[in-house]
């Protein structure tokens, strides 16, 4: 995956994102040693000090651990605790601004939820 | 350990003053972008830093010595800008190993590498390349080096596009490799934003930011709504850039020292809130007037 | 990252190394100039004649001093152009002080200086050579001694030195000041003048014996070594705080 290096957000919240994503997508288990901020920083040809900075944000939300002189390691609710992270923080913003758009729309409390509704049906008949 | 230190840096050109009382401090091995407009002083600074100027006033230290005349520090830097001269009367190859005499970290299989993907070739002399070969050549040169200090002052001027990508990514996997402190000026920031850690921002010779390059993409935000709503919202603010769009509305960009529900309020008035990128901040910051290139064509 | 410990010696030796090679133009404006000189040379520094009814006698004189005035040329003008921004420029592409540079190029100068004044003495050779082949009348050679030649060579190669330092101590000037670029052929001109009007005891004639009337070798090479070497530390020293690139 290419970052967006557009220069406005933050290329270690990218990078801690794109790991994320990694783990979530099952590329990386439990107790299982991620990139080094050298292999991220050749990766995506970013200063090393970004990748760690990335590395160091998962190390404080407790989706990676440190083992000292061998690396970052994924942690056994990593998974959990992304997801959990994602459902309070990203889905929130994003219904945040569904609802305000739709306010400003015009658009029905009831009207919202059907549209909602009409989604999910449609990519579960799909 | 600090690698560059200057206190009141200044130096005087005639009635102008090209540096004006710089202070700042550089560790080792990162990698900082010298960001200004033509004319900032970067250049002045590269050169007093490699020993060829001498400041005017206040103090500099490279490696805890003196810079001017000094061989120690003239040993562990290397200082490539588009001007570079090299021995006429030798060849490519030739020159690449004087080179090798003088530098005593110099790895020449590199240099021998990066001289065969360029396709430069070994009996041409330096003064019949173009600019932008001249360009690789040198970043060539800057790279085999390995000084503990290397220093590029626009160093990619004249290369293309793709010669300019591979020298971003030679300059981070040699650096990697070979960890040193590294300073890269340009005014394109956009282009090696990425590759920095740090960023020194200066503007007719003083120095306006030096901090994390991520935190500069954080530094400030911009807001965009119902010219009175922004007004009321930046009041009291330090607005650094301003403009009308459409006949009520405004974009202004402001240093982000909002807290979250402050931020959650301008949104809840209708202001649209968006990060600015770290060139765009740049360029609003060394802005030498206080309007933009649209107030040329106002006329009365 | 460590630092790189270099010895100003080593130093010194790379840039004399690479000099070497660089400046070959040097050497082959030398070769170009000598021959120019020795074809100058063909017309006889000096003539006399006597004729009666029957005879024409005319003496022509040959010998090397042209070639070893053009060359002392050379040497003013090489040392002026080593100098100049461009050669000095060079230096400051790889590592370097403003005191090796100096050492280096006086170094070379030193070295242009023996290739040049000894292709100068060697130059009779080739003119007596040619003479013989191509010599429209009698020809007639007085031979020199080994010791004789020896010391021809001596002072050839200190008077080319003595002119290299000349020409660097002016180059450094003009580096140093634009201003000099016109003031010292004024001044040169001036003297010229100032002697031409008092005709004796003037500042270039007692320069001009002091330099070039020495009967005794020895004091002749410690004057000429003397005035070399305060030209060019001299040139080192106002160099020293020069500003480059």
């Amino acid at each position: 995956m290419i970052l967006n290096m557009d220069g406005t957000r933050p290329i270690y919240l990218q990078i801690s994102e794109w790991l994320e994503r990694e783990i979530l997508n099952g590329n990386f288990e439990s107790d299982q040693k991620i990139y080094s901020q050298y292999q991220l920083a050749e990766m995506f040809t970013i200063n090393p000090a970004t990748a760690a900075k990335g590395l160091t944000l998962l190390v404080e939300e407790n989706i990676l651990f440190k083992k000292r002189g061998l690396g970052m390691f994924v942690t056994s609710n990593a998974k959990e605790i992304i997801m959990n992270k994602r459902k309070n923080q990203t889905l929130k913003r994003l219904v945040l601004e569904i609802v305000t758009e739709a306010k400003r729309l015009n658009v029905s409390k009831e009207e919202l939820i059907q549209m909602i509704n009409d989604v999910n049906t449609g990519e579960a008949g799909e | 350990m600090s690698i560059i230190e200057c206190r009141g840096l200044t130096k005087v050109y005639g009635k102008t003053k090209a540096l004006n009382n710089l202070s700042f401090t550089i560790e080792e091995n990162k990698i900082t972008g010298l960001i200004g407009r033509n004319g900032a002083g970067k250049t002045t600074l590269l050169k007093i830093i490699a020993g060829f100027l001498r400041e005017t006033s206040g103090e500099i230290e490279i490696f805890s010595e003196k810079p001017f005349n000094n061989l120690i520090v003239s040993a562990n830097l290397i200082y490539i800008n588009d001007q570079m001269k090299f021995p006429t009367a030798l060849t490519l190859k030739e020159v690449l190993h004087v080179c090798a005499s003088f530098y005593e970290k110099w790895d020449h299989d590199l240099a021998s590498r990066l001289f065969d993907y360029f396709s430069l070739q070994p009996t041409q002399h330096y003064n019949d390349l173009s600019k932008g070969m001249k360009s690789t050549f040198n970043m060539i040169v800057g790279l085999s080096a390995r000084c503990a200090l290397t220093m590029f002052d626009e160093p990619t001027t004249g290369m293309d596009a793709a010669v300019r990508k591979d020298f971003y990514r030679a300059l981070l996997k040699d650096y990697i490799a070979y960890p040193r402190t590294i300073l890269l000026s340009s005014h394109h920031l956009d282009e090696i934003e990425d590759l920095l850690e740090d960023i020194l921002l200066i503007k007719e010779g003083k120095e306006l930011l030096h901090i994390q390059i991520e935190d500069l993409k954080e530094w400030a935000i911009g807001v965009q709504g119902l010219t009175t709503t922004v007004k009321e919202w930046t009041n009291n603010r330090e607005v650094i850039h301003s403009n009308g769009i459409g006949l009520d509305r405004m974009y202004a960009v402001i240093k982000n020292d909002f807290s979250e529900s402050e931020k959650q309020q301008g949104k809840a008035a209708g202001l649209a809130i968006t990060p600015v990128s770290s060139s765009d901040v740049c360029v609003y910051l060394t802005r030498k007037t206080k309007g933009g290139i649209d107030d040329v064509f106002i006329k009365d | 990252m460590s630092l790189s410990r270099i010895r100003l010696r080593d130093i010194i030796k790379k840039q004399y190394a690479y000099k070497l090679r660089d400046y070959i133009q040097v050497f082959m404006s030398l070769v170009f100039i000598q021959m120019l000189a020795i074809l100058f040379s063909f017309n006889g520094v000096g003539m006399m004649g006597t004729s009666s009814n029957t005879f024409d006698i005319n003496v022509h004189f040959y010998s090397a001093d042209i070639v070893v005035t053009f060359t002392m040329l050379w040497a003013l003008i090489t040392s002026i152009l080593i100098t100049t921004q461009t050669y000095r420029n060079d230096d400051f592409a790889f590592i370097t002080n403003r005191f090796s540079s100096n050492l280096s190029n006086m170094l070379f100068l030193l070295t242009a200086s023996l290739v040049g004044g000894f292709t100068a003495m060697l130059s009779s050779n080739v003119m007596r050579i040619l003479m013989y082949v191509f010599g429209r009348t009698e020809y007639l050679y007085t031979p020199t001694a080994v010791s004789e030649w020896l010391i021809g060579s001596i002072a050839t190669i200190l008077y080319v030195l003595l002119f290299s330092a000349l020409g660097y101590f002016f180059g450094t000037l003009v580096q140093i000041n634009k201003v000099f670029v016109v003031l010292l052929p004024a001044l040169f001109i001036g003297i010229l003048i100032i002697g031409a009007g008092t005709m004796n005891g003037t500042v270039l004639n007692n320069v001009f014996e002091f330099i070039f009337m020495e009967s005794s070798l020895v004091i002749f090479m410690v004057k000429i070594v003397i005035l070399a070497a305060l030209l060019f530390s001299s040139s080192a020293l106002m160099s020293n705080r020069m500003e480059v690139r």
